[in-house]
């Protein structure tokens, strides 16, 4: 008994632990002092601004298993995080403007048909592109379940397709990212047509409102999805260091360091490759399928190739080949974002000029970061590191 | 009684006899006074004809004071006058045939023709033909540009008898031409009409087409047989080439067949019979899909309060007994043939016109990307090095010259100053980048990506706090603005033509300093092998600094040119840079050739597949982009790909 709880990958990883406990302790405590449940010390907006930042914390670890471990510098993972959100936006929207439209129709001297309501949200839905056919793909949006199932389905398939072909002929390092930039780049541009079926640059919106549950109020919900994206996190991260303690971990390790000696021991390198890039997409995707209920809108512009480079900054201030780091580095640029864009720092007045730090706060963080890169490869999770260490060598000594 | 009628005979007999009587114009036009003084569109035409055949030489005059409104009438004896100035007391009045003054009259008793809007378009139209004989050469030029614009049947004689006496050449060649294009338009004489449509063959100028357009316009006709003496342009087939609807709508609107009972007609007739909450005895609640109303609605038929639906049995029974066809509205069919057949010969010109345009627009395209990616292959090729900031060295150059134009208000001088200036910004701040950053970072070429990240948004938002977010203007001087109009199809701005020459030069410079300087060679060795060529004496260090310093000083050439034709603002550069590394990625890396070919397939493909689909260009960047994943699935080295050691791993 004792020795198989040592060989399990959780006494190897001290950290999964303490981390969950950690989460725990962060989830519950938000939840008494949220104003939904708590005593309202914490703000509703706050609580989101948190559900949301767990999500961020999510797509990281896919980012660093992807990036850290295998060696894939992927610019396209806010793809998936998008595609995964416009699944559940999917149905957030259809469901609710359904719910309204039926609403409306209450009235009215006949019962409404299957076919009345569906022209009606179609209007509804598909007006602002001039549009009130409901396009082949919106085919599911009325089923809850087989929406979420194409939140893994679709960026899963799109993952597979685009990393086989990647793979297979053996695109790597700079080519391969600046490659999965260009599919990012692609999908934004393809969303950003009015006739793509997703309401072009409009986006999906309202996506806060969830149907049926109208009556509930943003203080409740908020809280339910603060819970739903820390048990994500949590089981996120417990995936994620599973994967790489076992063999499998250090075959995708061996890749990251030398490709081409692994393909001579005798290893499918691309199996290996394809599979790390399928599941952080779907990883990503479900990440962003929790995000987008809680930031209420959409749209083509999230996708855009930035916003993958952004999250490889994450993973590289926190500490890439880190779990750990992942979340660090994205919890604290995101918050730390948040709060320097969010107006509650004062602004500093230099009598002949005001420095605002909405304005400063892109180039400290552009700078800060080649500072990073420079003197700190590591990243803040290298702090870390050697602050535990440090403590270790002390406690054998 | 008798008195009225008598009077309406002379009335007539006079008009109908104007020119026989050939009198002076107060007659004419006393004959006609209350066609003159009450002109209207519908009574104007005898008037005009009365004064035209009158060939009196104050006509012309008259007609363009009648226009400018400057006729007057005396109330007492109806005679009529101009007036030049109705301020004046009392109001000297003009004889309309000497044109002297030949009286005065206070205001009250006269009384001014005010022809309306209409009226005097008419009368313009008319003034026309007297103005293609006016002495003034410009006056005859602005009479044929008037017909050109807006013609009737009658410009075509007028046009026909003033032709020969053209003395100018060019303006006798221009009167040709829209002769023969009014011939097409409103000859009554087929022959006449067909020999103009053939000499027209090949002639992509817009206003022939305008011209043959119309005569090949058909509308949707309906009957029971095949008419022998229409015009058929094509019998239309129900279900294929017409569809049943349409075809049964036309039927509907021809009271042919009976009305379909529409979705939302069938809905009103069952609200309108609602009683009690109960429709013919069945219950509105339970009319919530459509085959219980359909059923409802039925029962409303059996009763008698709605007229029945239409079957599709008896749609199709209603469609097999009548023929549909497409009849050209016009009626000679020699006519048609050849106007169909000129505008044949036309369109297929057309499409090669237009792909020669397509041709010119791809190309500039791609100078623009070569422009914006040669940069990038210097640094990405020589060092190995990815240069996300690239864009941001673009955007300097473009920010550059609107400084320089904030000091320098010639906006030639300004350019001159601009282009060398942008590059002696855009190599410090490159090699300042390369020094304090990149070097460190060698041998790290995903970190040199983030990093170079990193500068990128805090250039832009240092460029934002600098300039604002606005886009900030880079005008070009004068020399530059407008478009080389080859003909109606192929045309290309100004602009354009000079960022492909600029283009094309740094092309040959680059080729020069890589391949016959002492630079270019030491850049070769680092790029090929840098351990040897440091043994050989290279500072690679040195060359390192340097050509990434070139790349960025043409990085920012390369934003003086872009930020000409588009707005600058912080955003420049980054619109680029996609583009720019998949150019290079295409192209094949660490080479000016390859830079090139990747540029030109960027670019060309980009406006052949706008080509297909014109109204959509995010749809083209798209498709083009996933061409260009698939592209280097297959060739992952590029176009133009390194051999051998040189080629690395």
């Amino acid at each position: 008994m004792k020795t198989a709880f040592k060989n399990s990958f959780i006494y190897k990883n001290p950290s999964v632990l303490i981390f969950l406990s950690a989460l725990a302790i962060l989830t519950i405590g938000m939840t008494i002092l949220s104003e939904g449940f708590g005593v309202g010390l914490v703000s509703t907006s706050f609580i989101k601004i948190l559900g949301k930042t767990l999500c961020f914390c999510l797509i990281a670890i896919a980012m660093d298993l992807v990036w850290g471990y295998c060696g894939i510098l992927s610019l396209g993972h806010f793809a998936f995080f998008g595609l995964g959100g416009y699944m559940v936006g999917m149905w957030l929207m259809f469901a609710r403007t359904k719910d309204i439209v039926i609403n409306s129709m209450v009235n009215a001297p006949l019962p409404p048909t299957p076919n009345e309501i569906r022209d009606a949200v179609g209007s509804q839905i598909f007006g602002v592109v001039g549009g009130s056919e409901i396009p082949m793909i919106w085919m599911f949006a009325d089923s809850l379940l087989i929406q979420l199932l194409l939140v893994i389905l679709v960026p899963g398939l799109l993952a597979f397709v685009f990393g086989y072909l990647a793979f297979r002929s053996r695109v790597t390092g700079v080519y391969l990212s600046i490659l999965t930039q260009a599919m990012t780049l692609a999908l934004s541009l393809y969303l950003f047509q009015n006739d793509s079926g997703l309401r072009g640059n409009n986006g999906l919106s309202g996506l806060q409102n969830i149907p049926g549950l109208t009556e509930v109020s943003q203080d409740i919900i908020s809280v339910w999805f603060l819970w739903a994206s820390a048990i994500a996190l949590g089981l996120g991260y417990i995936i994620a260091n599973w994967l790489i303690s076992g063999k499998f971990g250090s075959v995708v390790r061996a890749i990251r360091d030398d490709e081409t000696r692994v393909r001579y021991l005798g290893y499918t390198v691309e199996i290996y490759k394809l599979l790390v890039f399928v599941i952080t997409a779907i990883i990503a995707a479900i990440a962003g399928a929790l995000y987008y209920p809680q930031a209420g809108i959409i749209n083509p512009a999230e996708i855009a190739p930035i916003a993958s480079i952004y999250l490889a900054v994450w993973v590289a201030i926190g500490g890439r080949g880190r779990i750990y780091g992942a979340v660090i580095g994205a919890a604290s640029v995101t918050l730390i974002s948040s709060w320097f864009t969010g107006g509650q720092i004062p602004n500093i007045s230099l009598g002949f000029y005001t420095i605002k730090w909405i304005d400063w706060w892109l180039v400290i963080l552009g700078f800060g970061f080649v500072a990073i890169t420079l003197y700190a490869p590591s990243g803040l999770g290298g702090l870390f590191d050697r602050l535990v260490r440090k403590q270790v060598n002390e406690e054998s000594k | 009684m008798i008195r009225t009628f008598l009077f309406l005979v002379v009335y007539f007999v006079s008009v109908l006899s104007v020119s026989a009587q050939q009198n002076d114009l107060q007659s004419i036009l006393n004959q006609n006074s209350k066609a003159v003084e009450r002109a209207s569109r519908k009574t104007l035409q005898p008037v005009l004809k009365s004064l035209i055949d009158s060939k009196l030489k104050e006509v012309p005059i008259f007609l363009e004071k009648w226009r400018a409104k400057k006729v007057w009438i005396r109330k007492s004896d109806k005679q009529f006058f101009y007036i030049n100035n109705k301020n004046s007391t009392p109001i000297k009045l003009i004889d309309i045939s000497s044109g002297e003054i030949v009286g005065l009259e206070p205001k009250n008793k006269l009384k001014q023709l005010k022809p309306n809007s209409g009226v005097r378009s008419i009368i313009a139209s008319t003034l026309v033909q007297f103005q293609l004989i006016d002495i003034d050469k410009n006056r005859r030029l602005a009479a044929l540009k008037a017909i050109e614009r807006d013609a009737n049947s009658s410009h075509l004689n007028a046009l026909r008898a003033t032709i020969n006496k053209e003395p100018l050449p060019s303006i006798k060649a221009r009167m040709l031409r829209l002769e023969r294009l009014l011939t097409i338009r409103f000859d009554e004489n087929p022959t006449k009409r067909i020999k103009a449509i053939n000499g027209f063959a090949g002639d992509t100028n817009v206003d022939v087409r305008a011209a043959l357009n119309p005569i090949l316009q058909t509308k949707i006709a309906v009957s029971t047989i095949l008419p022998e003496d229409k015009n058929i342009a094509k019998i239309l087939k129900v279900g294929d080439s017409i569809s049943t609807q349409v075809a049964y709508d036309i039927l509907v609107k021809n009271k042919l067949a009976p009305a379909q009972i529409s979705i939302q007609e069938r809905d009103k007739s069952l609200i309108a019979n609602i009683k009690n909450s109960e429709i013919a005895g069945i219950k509105t609640s339970t009319l919530d899909n459509e085959q219980s109303r359909i059923i409802a609605y039925q029962t409303l038929v059996k009763i008698g309060a709605v007229p029945d639906f239409v079957t599709n049995e008896q749609r199709a029974k209603s469609l097999k007994e009548f023929v549909f066809f497409n009849q050209y509205i016009e009626t000679n069919k020699t006519v048609t043939t050849a106007a169909k057949k000129t505008l044949d010969t036309i369109n297929a010109r057309v499409k090669v016109f237009s792909f020669i345009d397509l041709g010119l627009d791809g190309l500039s395209l791609a100078s623009i990307y070569f422009l914006a990616a040669i940069g990038l292959a210097i640094t990405f090729g020589v060092m190995g090095v990815i240069n996300m900031a690239h864009g941001e060295f673009i955007m300097i150059g473009a920010y550059t010259g609107y400084v320089v134009q904030q000091f320098v208000p010639n906006y030639t001088a300004s350019i001159i100053i601009a282009l060398p200036l942008a590059f002696i910004v855009a190599f410090a701040a490159g090699v300042a980048l390369e020094r304090l950053v990149i070097r460190h970072l060698m041998h790290r070429p995903l970190e040199t990506l983030l990093a170079t990240f990193g500068i990128s948004i805090a250039l832009q938002q240092l460029a934002k706090n600098i300039f604002g977010t606005q886009a900030r203007p880079l005008t070009s001087p004068d020399w530059l603005g407008g478009s080389w109009v080859i003909n109606d199809i192929i045309s290309i701005s100004y602009i354009r033509v000079a960022i492909f020459f600029l283009a094309l030069a740094f092309l040959f410079l680059l080729l020069f300093i890589l391949k016959r300087t002492r630079l270019g060679l030491e850049v070769r060795a680092v790029t090929q092998n840098p351990r040897m060529a440091s043994s050989m004496g290279i500072n690679p260090d040195k060359i390192n600094m340097l050509t990434f310093g070139l790349g960025s000083g043409i990085a920012g050439i390369a934003g003086v040119a872009i930020g000409l034709f588009a707005q600058v603002t912080s955003e420049l550069g980054s619109g680029y840079i996609v583009q720019s590394f998949m150019t290079v990625v295409v192209g094949g890396v660490g080479n000016i050739w390859g830079t090139l070919a990747g540029a030109s397939m960027i670019g060309g493909l980009q406006k052949i597949i706008e080509w297909f689909n014109p109204s959509n260009t995010l749809a083209a960047q798209t498709y083009m982009i996933i061409f260009i994943i698939i592209f280097i699935q297959f060739k992952p080295k590029g176009i133009v790909a390194l051999k051998g050691r040189a080629a690395g791993d």
